[in-house]
């Protein structure tokens, strides 16, 4: 069930000059939210900017009500959000959308994040690494510069095997995410049971998470970004193109989505 | 004190004068969990027509200061379907169902019209000939009085379901085209759809939108929206829907006062879903205040007598 509610910030945490973790009180949607879901905020009660913002679930505790947002700065909206101080409140829209759907046990998973999409990670490597037969997790995080390698403690913690890797080497290894998930995804080929690939990140980056597993005949799922009116459905104005060939030519990232089987979208038509 | 907000658009009873707009609420089920469905006016539908759209490509949207683009390109699953799959979810109960209806030809707007007509869920019919976003989006007939007299008289004819026609801002005079649907047998207009607009993305140096063009709502509009319904008050004998911006009761009060029997609100439900109620509650309370006992009383009262 959707809920809006007005959520007070109980913590706020500068993690980089660039990334502020916030943890807001917002039980009924931390009761709900699964991995890859997401709320949708109001930043400002101003009519500008007038629209909400949508931020991932990066961690519900259920027995405190507390949720926990991982907030890059990159405008207005997300300025707004990550200078909310201890006691501010926002309004709340959520759950939403269509999270990561989990494996069949015993599957091994490969978590490929990019930048800021390591917060729904998180979230589904703690699901992943706490369910009843635990996973093999193996965890790749990707971004410019160790700077933007944003809590990625947190998400190694959970991963059976980790690799960090910036564009200029400044931390782990050098090049990009999706290099090393070509090499993973090689050496993974003669296994009995192929891995399943679990993504979110900037748009290129998940072009090629698609188009390698594609290649490597493995199941991938992608988290995708777009601009958002409603965030429930209603609009259509967050929509990109499906591959499908039953079902609308474009699908809501805010209720199909955000999260979809790499194979469903058609990457060629990708707005970028 | 009890006020009696019900309101009478064109022989359409509505027990409350606040409606959704067209393409801001989908068929209603997506905001079934925040929204006590029950409590609207009237639910207004995406437009539908004949075969199914797959709208235009993205980026659709994009935000503007107090406002925002949009672009939808009319995408709808088509007649058939709206009919087999959307239609019996709509509905609930005691709340009138008001379908928008868009066409790239006067046939098609009639075909769409009658099968509708025939439907018992269907309260009303409202003519979307204002659409900005698409090349053959009807807002060609809702630019030009003549085109707009034929279109309306072409549905008149197979409908008697209470017409509502949907008037454009993107004209240079409103009265001559509200005057030509009214003539043309239209029983409630509404007032206004989107300002045509466009942003442009410096870093890329190209439109924000894929199709260049879009149509700006939100409190942006508004003054140009309660200006629109102050002319067509001025210039017909009809009931007027009043929308553009709205936000707060006082802002529906701004399109009451100005001659609108009814309002919708739009973009503010994307802001905050509860809109809807909020503004209910503040109409009712202001007309307690000030001692009105029936809302009607207050459409067109900012008019000098
Ligand atoms: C489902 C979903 C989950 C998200 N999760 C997170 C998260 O956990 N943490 C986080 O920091 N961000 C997340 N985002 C992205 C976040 O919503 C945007 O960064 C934010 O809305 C930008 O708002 P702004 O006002 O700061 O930027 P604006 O001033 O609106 O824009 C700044 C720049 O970012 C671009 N931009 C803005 N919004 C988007 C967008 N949605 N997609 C692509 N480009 C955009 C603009 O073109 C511009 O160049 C998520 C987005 C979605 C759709
Ligand atoms: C995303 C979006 C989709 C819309 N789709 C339709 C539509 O299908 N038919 C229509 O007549 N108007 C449509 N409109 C126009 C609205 O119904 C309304 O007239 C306009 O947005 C002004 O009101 P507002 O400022 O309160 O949103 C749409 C508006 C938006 C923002
Ligand atoms: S944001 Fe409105 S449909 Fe997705």
């Amino acid at each position: 069930m959707i809920t809006s509610i007005s959520a007070r910030v109980e913590r706020r945490e500068q993690v980089t000059p660039v990334h502020v973790l916030l943890r807001v009180h917002a039980p009924e949607i931390a009761a709900d939210a699964q991995p890859g879901q997401f709320v949708h905020l109001r930043a400002s009660e101003a009519y500008d900017p007038l629209l909400r913002r949508p931020f991932s679930v990066m961690r519900t505790e259920a027995a405190t009500g507390a949720l926990d947002l991982l907030i890059q700065v990159v405008g207005r909206g997300s300025r707004l959000v990550a200078d909310a101080v201890t006691g501010a409140t926002f309004d709340l829209l959520g759950p939403l959308g269509v999270g990561f759907p989990l494996p069949p046990p015993g599957t091994p998973v490969s978590l490929v994040a990019g930048g800021v999409g390591v917060a729904p990670l998180i979230f589904l490597a703690e699901a992943l690494s706490s369910a009843a037969s635990p996973y093999e997790i193996t965890g790749l995080f990707g971004a410019r510069t160790a700077e933007f390698l944003c809590c990625w403690t947190e998400f190694a913690g959970r991963c059976t095997r980790f690799t960090a890797v910036t564009e200029d080497g400044s931390t782990g290894q050098q090049g990009l995410v999706t290099d090393f998930l070509a090499q993973h995804l090689a050496a993974q080929a003669s296994r009995r049971v192929l891995p399943t690939v679990y993504a979110c990140g900037p748009l290129p980056m998940l072009a090629a998470v698609a188009h390698l597993c594609s290649e490597h005949e493995v199941t991938a799922f992608v988290s995708l970004e777009r601009w958002m009116g409603c965030g429930v459905g209603a609009c259509l104005g967050c929509v990109v193109p499906s591959a499908r060939a039953e079902g609308p030519r474009y699908v809501r990232v805010c209720k199909d989505g955000p999260v979809f089987l790499a194979g469903d979208l058609d990457w060629q038509a990708m707005p970028e | 004190m009890s006020v009696d907000l019900s309101v009478n658009l064109g022989g359409l009873l509505l027990a409350n004068p606040v409606m959704v707009a067209s393409g801001t609420f989908g068929y209603g089920t997506e905001y079934a969990d925040l929204v006590d469905l029950s409590s609207l006016g009237a639910l207004v539908t995406k437009a539908v027509t004949l075969e199914s759209r797959e709208g235009n490509p993205p980026p659709r949207i994009c935000e503007t200061p107090a406002g925002m683009l949009n672009a939808i390109g009319l995408q709808n699953p088509g007649l058939e379907a709206f009919v087999a799959d959307k239609l019996p979810t709509l509905a609930a109960p005691g709340v009138p169902v008001i379908v928008n209806v868009a066409g790239a030809s006067l046939e098609e707007y009639v075909a769409v019209a009658e099968r509708l007509s025939a439907h018992a869920s269907v309260a009303a019919l409202e003519l979307n000939i204002s659409c900005p976003n698409v090349a053959e989006g009807g807002m060609h007939y809702g630019v030009c009085p003549q085109s707009t007299r034929d279109l309306v008289a072409a549905v008149r004819s197979v409908s008697r379901l209470p017409l509502i026609v949907k008037l454009s801002p993107n004209v240079t005079a409103i009265q001559p085209i509200a005057q030509a649907a009214v003539e043309a047998g239209a029983d409630v207009l509404s007032v206004t759809n989107t300002l045509l607009g466009m942003a442009i993305d410096v870093e890329r140096q190209c439109p924000v939108l894929a199709n260049v063009t879009g149509g700006l709502s939100g409190p942006a509009i508004r003054p140009v929206a309660v200006r629109l319904v102050w002319e067509v008050f001025r210039a017909v004998r009809v009931p007027i829907i009043g929308l553009g911006g709205i936000m707060t009761a006082r802002d529906a009060l701004e399109f009451i006062l100005a001659g609108a029997t009814a309002v919708a609100v739009g973009t503010a439900s994307f802001v905050n879903p509860r809109t809807v109620g909020e503004v209910l509650c503040g109409l009712r309370a202001y007309c307690e205040e000030s001692g009105v006992t029936r809302l009607a009383d207050l459409v067109g009262a900012a008019h000098p007598s």
